[in-house]
């Protein structure tokens, strides 16, 4: 079944179009779905539907957050992009950049910049998601990931050096001068000494690491960053360090970020646009302070309420709401909505059908049946 | 001002390593008062966990309490009320396991880690049951099976069968919890019961919490570095910083109050939902290692307020009011200072 979807996903030598130019990647339809096996030879019994029919736009120069608790697929949705996974079905149109060398050398370091594979093809677009093996590796470059301990995501056996270096190695780099010089400015950038390239990884701290991590990410030009959780594992004091350096970054190097966490208040601060998932499925996207004050999805307005507040005296502003129940299972997901079990708002037409990500105006995307007719609370503001 | 139930004072633990002598807990005072929730707050490596720990003396090796007192006030086997001192007590002794589980018990950050893999729920909850009170095993599964259903458990009758491993997390934290409250203790440590969890789970076990705290009057010393979790539960917070309580005070005051450097620089520099994106004003540059202590006060390389003095004086514990105090030297009155500063030259 999944290589069915697979090739009826891909759209051969047809140049897929975006259906705006501001748009750096737009998702459409993208299903990530993982087998679940049984028995002696690993008979497929049915699939875990991680990401389930997800469309999206990431625009040049945002910071699109992907917000929703664990297990509701936001990880698969950035290691798709990544192209970590091969998903199931759909398509990751992804805008080219123009010329690639003006590109770089708009984004500051071009004398260390790279020679991609095929700078006279004049594509504008691609779709990431069929591409396979090698056809990938110039957006590997372009495409980086940024991911939440930094302990085990930097290889203890390698230097700082060899660490944040790695990605130019692969991909042919062989001059040692230029490679340190490169890893030294970025390690300036992040704000770290160049010397302790030398160093191995543990001799840093956990949010020294985490900017280690952040230079090796920007070593080959990235336009877009995934970063998944990677604030969560922070100490607070460290986190506005790294938040702050993150904007800095953007604005500096002109770099695209999809924010993946599961905190609101860090997705208030860095983010433009928000993207609210449950179970695989997206069921709100709003710009950034829309989606607080004015929640359209019963699931948003139960995370908001969730949300602790920074201050004692409005303790009592705040009326919890309960969800019942547990989230649902991604490889047999309730029948309709799949909110409809713990939402307090549902009616029949939520048992049976499905509903669709509905344009409410001012991009304001909802997911729920009954999102024109709800009114509902939004997050306590401090 | 109730009563206090654990008064702490100077309480410091070392750990004696390899490397050097780490001093996790260095001069620690805390009253913990019954039927009232203290928030420790502090980042990582700031001793608050160990401090903890000491209350119920189970710090691991090669950690050690070095000096101080914690009295711990309880209904004694003849039922007359008696203060014992904890640190005084052996961490094997017969005494201190009496107290375990019984009256002070505690609910740790990771609770696949804190649950027995190898054993039934029930196993768990009905052998600290019948670990401290007098009841044949069918009266213990009875009121595990209450417990369970006390915290919010569907079906409790079904699940007290079950393993561990079968359970979400949330469900696993409120199996630690029925655990650490069937005993019906007086005090109940968390030691960021919620850090693992999702928001919505969050809410639900801290709201729990606040329930059972309410219901059973027990004091809850609740160990964080989420400032949106204190705020929405604490009485009083301690603020911590390199094993030292830097600032002290009811909720309120510390949030909107904040006198000690360190809590202002705290405050500011974690994000809000508010209106407009706030700007973050991380503090600079981070925690010191445990070996290289600074001198004087020990926030004083990453203060923006610091003067002359203070590298050089250790700042004690001002009292600015009944229920606040601040340990800084912009707090405490110039002849204090100055007495200070001439010991610290002596000695």
């Amino acid at each position: 079944m999944a290589n069915q979807l697979i090739e009826a996903g891909s759209n051969g030598h047809q140049q897929p179009a975006l259906n705006d130019s501001q748009n750096l990647v737009e998702a459409r339809g993208l299903k990530m779905y993982f087998p679940i096996t049984k028995g002696l030879f690993s008979r497929v019994v049915g699939y875990t539907k991680a990401v389930d029919d997800v469309s999206f736009d990431i625009r040049a120069g945002e910071t699109l957050g992907l917000v929703g608790e664990s297990g509701c697929g936001k990880t698969t949705v950035g290691r798709c992009l990544v192209r970590a996974y091969q998903p199931t079905a759909g398509e990751i149109i992804y805008r080219k950049a123009v010329d690639l060398t003006k590109d770089a050398q708009k984004r500051q370091f071009s004398s260390h910049g790279f020679k991609h594979n095929d700078p006279s093809s004049q594509d504008q677009t691609i779709d990431l998601a069929t591409l396979t093996g090698r056809q990938l590796s110039p957006f590997r470059h372009e495409v980086r990931m940024i991911f939440q301990d930094p302990y085990s995501s930097l290889n203890p056996r390698m230097t700082v050096f060899e660490n944040i270096t790695e990605a130019l190695r692969n991909s042919g780099m062989r001059s040692r001068r230029e490679m340190k010089e490169r890893a030294g400015y970025l390690l300036k950038r992040v704000g770290l000494r160049p010397e302790y390239m030398v160093r191995y990884p543990h001799a840093f701290s956990g949010g020294e690491r985490q900017r280690v991590v952040i230079a090796r990410a920007l070593v080959t030009n990235p336009r877009l960053i995934i970063a998944d959780e990677a604030v969560s594992a922070l100490d607070v004091s460290v986190r506005a360090q790294i938040l702050n350096l993150l904007e800095e970054l953007q604005s500096d190097f002109k770099l695209t970020y999809l924010f993946i966490s599961h905190d609101l208040s860090v997705i208030r601060h860095i983010c433009d646009r928000v993207i609210v998932m449950y179970v695989g499925k997206i069921v709100e996207v709003a710009e950034g302070l829309d989606i607080y004050t004015n929640p359209k999805h019963p699931y948003t307005e139960a995370l908001m309420s969730a949300v602790p507040v920074a201050n004692p005296r409005q303790r009592k502003q705040n009326q919890r709401i309960y969800l019942e129940g547990e989230v649902a299972d991604p490889s047999n997901p309730p029948s309709g909505c799949y909110f409809h079990p713990r939402c307090q708002y549902a009616k029949d037409q939520c048992k049976t059908e499905t509903p669709e990500l509905k344009d409410m105006g001012n991009g304001h995307f909802s997911a729920c049946h009954f999102a024109g007719e709800l009114n509902l609370r939004g997050a306590v503001m401090s | 001002m109730t009563e206090p139930l654990l008064e702490v004072s100077d309480l410091k633990i070392h750990f004696f390593t390899d490397e050097g002598v780490v001093k996790a807990v260095e001069g620690v005072d805390l009253v913990i008062e019954r039927g009232k929730t203290l928030c420790l707050v502090g980042e990582s490596g700031c001793g608050k966990s160990v401090a903890s720990r000491a209350f119920m003396q189970i710090i691991r090796k090669p950690g050690k309490i070095v000096s101080g007192q914690m009295l711990f006030r309880r209904k004694s086997d003849d039922g007359t009320e008696e203060i014992i001192d904890l640190a005084k007590m052996d961490p094997k002794g017969y005494p201190i396991r009496q107290i375990r589980g019984k009256e002070i018990s505690m609910i740790f950050q990771e609770p696949m880690t804190s649950l027995s893999l190898m054993h039934t729920v029930g196993h768990q909850i009905t052998e600290m049951i019948r670990l401290h009170t007098d009841t044949t095993p069918t009266e213990a599964k009875v009121s595990a099976i209450k417990m369970l259903q006390r915290v919010g458990i569907p079906r409790p009758e079904r699940l007290i069968d079950e393993y561990p491993f079968r359970l979400s997390g949330g469900m696993r934290q409120r199996v630690m919890i029925a655990m650490a409250m069937s005993c019906n203790p007086t005090m109940l440590i968390a030691d960021e019961p919620t850090t693992a969890l999702d928001v919505t789970t969050q809410a639900q076990i801290l709201d729990l919490m606040l329930e059972l705290q309410h219901d059973y009057g027990m004091a809850l010393l609740f160990i964080t570095h989420d400032l949106g979790v204190v705020a929405e539960i604490a009485d009083d917070v301690a603020v911590m910083y390199l094993g030292r309580i830097v600032e002290r005070g009811d909720a309120d005051t510390v949030f909107n109050e904040p006198k000690h450097p360190y809590t202002q620089a705290l405050l500011r520099s974690i994000p809000k939902i508010a209106m407009q994106r706030d700007e973050l004003e991380p503090i600079k540059g981070m925690v010191p290692s445990p070996f290289r202590r600074p001198t004087g006060c020990q926030f004083h390389p990453r203060c923006a307020q610091r003067f002359n003095l203070c590298n050089q004086v250790e700042p004690a514990n001002t009292h600015l009011n009944e229920n606040h105090s601040v340990r800084c030297l912009l707090y405490e009155d110039a002849e204090a200072r100055t007495s200070n500063a001439e010991a610290a030259a002596h000695g």
